[in-house]
């Protein structure tokens, strides 16, 4: 029982970090940056390219992220700023064009076979029965501690607020003395470290491989859409959705229905669970389970 | 080699019914569908699923087409009350449900092997005469939907979509009913883009999975955005582009030597490339919408 | 202006490579293949790749055939059946060979084959072992063992070694559903059962969920067969869910353990088609480490040397390099008795190998080892 819970917050944990980048960041630029989930994929590879080059694996890990950082604050100054004057759809459409030449790049340079890190084999924890390995864990707890970080930063400082009013209304918090470029590449710098950050550490465990963004779309979207865009704490609690429904299906024993001992559902419609929730959500709750902050559907 | 360009030809020409399909409701509409490989998609397997069902084959042309737009008009009441971005990610949502249920649905759709052993359309035709006539059939094609675009975009229905596009709530005033359009964009770009389904699964004599990633839709806005948004002649330019850049990657690969990781890369890194420029320089596309005089 | 000079680019490439090629072709007789060089399974076919290599090689030191040099142009199939019947397409009309070899997965060589026999092109199958390849037609021909011989082996070596009730992990396609139901059948034969059944999907990054479904069963062995990079992630994640304590039985060893790190995979036991044998094969292992410093990195390797010396032999035999003359020059040359590196061919009335052999295998080391 205790593993289905584990796995259900492992499962959460590869996915909150991106969302919660994504959320912050699409509340305040309003298109969906189809290209975000691609920076995590970016993220994964540099991790994996300076940890190679013998700089210790923590180090490695904050480098990538702060480097992921400013490529999306690079990516958005050049591109997405131009295109965005033309609407969210062109920006959109730009975002795609982003992330077809970052996988172009990744494969040209680091070719099609996943990369593994070495990190070295450790015997799984076992915590009441549950297993998990140590890198996992670290990965759930890294993502607890951001999650407190930022809730306490949106919330309880100057700047978490200048950043609510900015998503809130633009014209008004400009209009009110907030420098709103300052504040919006501050956050699109701290987004794109994130997802760095959650594609590396989701790294760890399944290897960096070019297809990690592609896998991650759709759910880090729902994710991101279900907890409402802006909401931090949302973004978090989509993914764990997300996660709980993918976990849960996955084991209820259909036996007893058909004669047999033990019927599964596939695991392969579970994701087809997760978009069927977005869709839901979509039609019937749109501006996110928990209906606050941005009010744009 | 001569057959090779006949290969690249057929595929250019499916692929540009496909983009006229998009160009319908991307184009005229200004509907931001990401899963519009669903269509195709549908239009592969309903060809499929009527051979491997012991049908007549050509019963999955408009077997396809219908299904097609039955999807198209549930995308389009979905879209009902949603912001162009947020039913962008719905569609997106759409067409992987799609794609897993054929990927596991092994009794209807074969599962993950797919259907082998679809007819190709001339088999009786000896030699390399089966090609050509198929061929010429899928130029052929192109050209009636090309003809048909245009006749649709200049005519009360496109002026109606673009209205639409530009400006809803005026369309609204004039009496327009904004969601009985779209679904229709939906539905005939969904059905022009089931057909070219259809020839793609007897070209390759197969129906897969693979064709309905999410990549796919982006290989067709490419094409649509490249070309010229909304405008026909734009469109054929776009996909004569990306398929240029497609089949002439290898050639390069083998001249160069290079391996196929890069050559994958490139192909898919020169598409992105030139669709930023586009979308950065030349926002209307190559060709550019023509917009009519009032006088 | 910028249309143009493309254009004029391409064309010009074009008629360079043509005339390129026409003039080559006149010293050299070429057969293709179809392998997967990137994707989870690029490791094995890599290692297809040098054993073809070394069998040209052979062959041009003994003289080549019918006085040319032989070649083997190598596409890659992606990983995936679109590509790979571009790939025999680009091999049928515009190198014009008359044999194809490949591919590896049974789901992408099936519809890949279907083409080649349907344009009257020689398939030779060296690496897939669904029980449909026997069907693929007149031209289509097989030097490696299906899933009927492969699923009695491995239930026979499973039931001797004691265990009874079975949990099995396979991919979602051709082979692993051919590998699954044929196994249940077969060890069920026996008097075993198979309780629990995953057909996992392909190119996920976590498999957590399908090996929680089949650890419900309690099983006293799991049955595996996995591509490369996938069975590397099933493994550490079987490790990392405590499921190892009870014996992992790889269906095609080297497949499942090529790309899991030594330290998971020791201890494992299994079954593989078998590898080299004899003096020729010895010779061959020897020949091939000297090469590439390393030994076989899979057991397929050999079948595709004895894929390139077949279809040499039987283009000699033929007295032609076109599809009919190495047809019959294959059947010819199989009557007459050919021995390979993986042991004496000869193929029954529809072109498929009469008892292809299998190993018995465990991990040990580093390395594969006979049991």
């Amino acid at each position: 029982m205790l593993q289905f819970l584990v796995d259900a917050l492992l499962r959460t944990a590869d996915l909150a970090l991106i969302t919660l980048g994504l959320s912050m960041l699409y509340g305040l630029i309003k298109f969906p940056n189809i290209a975000h989930v691609q920076y995590a994929m970016c993220g994964a590879f540099l991790a994996y390219a300076i940890n190679s080059t013998g700089v210790p694996l923590v180090v490695a890990l904050v480098l990538a992220s702060l480097l992921t950082g400013l490529l999306t604050l690079v990516i958005q100054l050049l591109v997405f700023d131009r295109l965005l004057k033309s609407g969210p759809a062109i920006a959109m459409i730009g975002s795609l064009a982003v992330s077809m030449i970052l996988v172009a790049a990744v494969l040209g340079m680091a070719g099609s076979f996943p990369r593994m890190f070495s990190v070295p084999y450790a015997e799984p924890l076992v915590i009441a029965g549950a297993r998990l390995s140590k890198t996992q864990l670290w990965f759930v707890l890294t993502t607890l501690a951001l999650l407190a970080v930022f809730v306490v930063l949106l919330f309880h400082t100057q700047v978490g607020r200048a950043m609510r009013a900015l998503a809130c209304n633009p014209a008004l918090a400009d209009a009110s003395g907030l420098n709103a470029t300052r504040i919006t590449n501050g956050v699109t710098f701290i987004s794109g470290m994130l997802a760095g950050l959650g594609g590396s550490m989701l790294a760890l465990s399944t290897g960096a491989h070019v297809n990690l963004g592609y896998d991650l779309l759709l759910p880090v979207f729902a994710a991101a859409i279900l907890g409402g865009l802006g909401n931090p704490i949302g973004a978090v609690a989509g993914a764990l959705l997300i996660a709980l429904t993918e976990t849960v299906v996955t084991n209820i024993n259909f036996g007893p229905l058909f004669g047999e001992a033990l019927v599964f559902l596939p695991v392969s419609y579970i994701s087809a669970a997760s978009f069927l929730i977005l869709l839901l959500a979509l039609l019937f709750k749109p501006y996110g389970l928990f209906d606050r902050e941005v009010r744009r559907v | 080699m001569y057959d090779f360009l006949i290969f690249t030809v057929t595929i250019a020409g499916i692929y540009a019914i496909m983009a006229l399909g998009l160009n319908v409701l991307a184009g005229y509409s200004g509907l931001l569908n990401f899963g519009h490989i669903a269509f195709a998609g549908i239009g592969v397997y309903a060809t499929g699923i009527a051979h491997a069902r012991g049908w007549p084959v050509l019963v999955g042309i408009p077997l396809g087409m219908l299904a097609a737009m039955l999807l198209g008009w549930a995308m389009a009441r979905l879209g009902r009350r949603l912001a162009t971005d947020y039913w962008a990610i719905a569609t997106l949502a759409v067409a992987e449900i799609l794609r897993t249920v054929a990927l596991n649905e092994a009794e209807l759709t074969g599962g993950a092997n797919g259907i082998t052993g679809i007819p190709s359309l001339f088999e009786s035709v000896p030699g390399p005469w089966n090609q050509v006539y198929f061929t010429t059939l899928v130029l052929g094609l192109v050209a009636v939907a090309a003809f048909l675009s245009v006749r649709l975009g200049d005519g009360r229905f496109g002026r109606a979509l673009r209205l639409m596009r530009e400006q809803p709530a005026l369309a609204a005033c004039m009496g327009y009913n904004l969601q009985t359009l779209k679904s229709h964009a939906l539905m005939c770009g969904g059905a022009i883009t089931a057909l070219a389904g259809s020839l793609y699964a007897h070209y390759f004599n197969f129906a897969g999975t693979e064709f309905m990633l999410a990549a796919e839709t982006f290989v067709l806005w490419t094409m649509v955005m490249i070309g010229g948004i909304g405008r026909t002649s734009g469109v054929l330019l776009g996909v004569i582009v990306v398929q240029m850049v497609y089949a002439f990657v290898p050639f390069l690969r083998d001249m160069l030597g290079f391996g196929s990781d890069v050559a994958g890369s490139l192909r898919l890194g020169m598409i992105g490339v030139i669709l930023l420029c586009c979308l950065l320089w030349r926002r209307e596309g190559l060709l550019p919408e023509k917009l009519r005089n009032p006088a | 202006m910028k249309k143009r000079n493309f254009l004029k680019l391409c064309a010009g490439t074009l008629l360079v490579s043509g005339i390129a090629s026409a003039a080559w072709a006149q010293e050299t007789i070429s057969v293709g293949a179809v392998l997967p060089l990137t994707g989870p399974s690029a490791t094995v076919g890599e290692d297809i790749r040098r054993g073809i290599e070394l069998g040209v090689e052979k062959v041009n030191a003994n003289g080549g055939v019918l006085g040319k040099k032989l070649n083997v142009i190598i596409e890659d199939s992606g990983n995936n059946p679109t590509s790979a019947i571009s790939a025999a397409r680009k091999l049928a009309t515009v190198d014009r060979v008359p044999a194809v070899m490949g591919e590896y997965s049974s789901s992408i060589t099936l519809p890949m084959a279907q083409y080649l026999v349907k344009e009257n092109v020689v398939h030779v199958n060296i690496g897939s072992s669904s029980n449909k390849v026997r069907e693929l037609g007149p031209t289509a021909f097989n030097i490696i063992g299906l899933e009927e011989n492969g699923n009695r082996f491995a239930a026979q070596d499973v039931y001797e070694m004691g265990y009874r009730n079975l949990a099995l992990i396979a991919p979602n396609n051709a082979y692993g559903q051919g590998v699954a139901h044929g196994f249940k059948e077969e060890f069920e034969k026996l008097g075993g059962k198979v309780s629990a059944q995953v057909l996992y999907t392909g190119g996920q990054s976590t498999y957590r969920r399908e090996l929680q479904q089949l650890a419900r069963a309690n099983p006293d062995a799991f049955l595996y067969t996995a591509y490369g990079h996938e069975s590397a992630a099933i493994n550490r994640e079987a490790k990392e869910l405590g499921l190892r304590n009870v014996p992992w039985y790889a269906y095609i060893m080297s497949m499942s353990v090529s790309d899991t790190p030594a330290e998971i995979a020791e201890g494992q036991i299994g079954m593989e088609l078998g590898s080299v044998k004899g003096d020729l094969g010895k010779a061959y292992e020897d020949a091939f480490k000297a090469k590439h410093n390393e030994g076989f990195k899979t057991a397929f390797n050999g079948y595709g040397y004895d894929g390139v010396l077949l279809l040499a032999a039987a283009i000699e035999k033929g007295k032609g390099a076109t599809p009919e003359a190495i047809a019959a020059g294959l059947k010819a040359v199989s009557e007459e008795g050919f021995t390979g590196v993986t042991g004496p061919i000869k193929l029954d009335e529809e072109g498929q190998r009469i008892d292809p052999p299998y190993d018995r295998l465990k991990y040990e080391g580093g390395g594969l080892v006979q049991r």
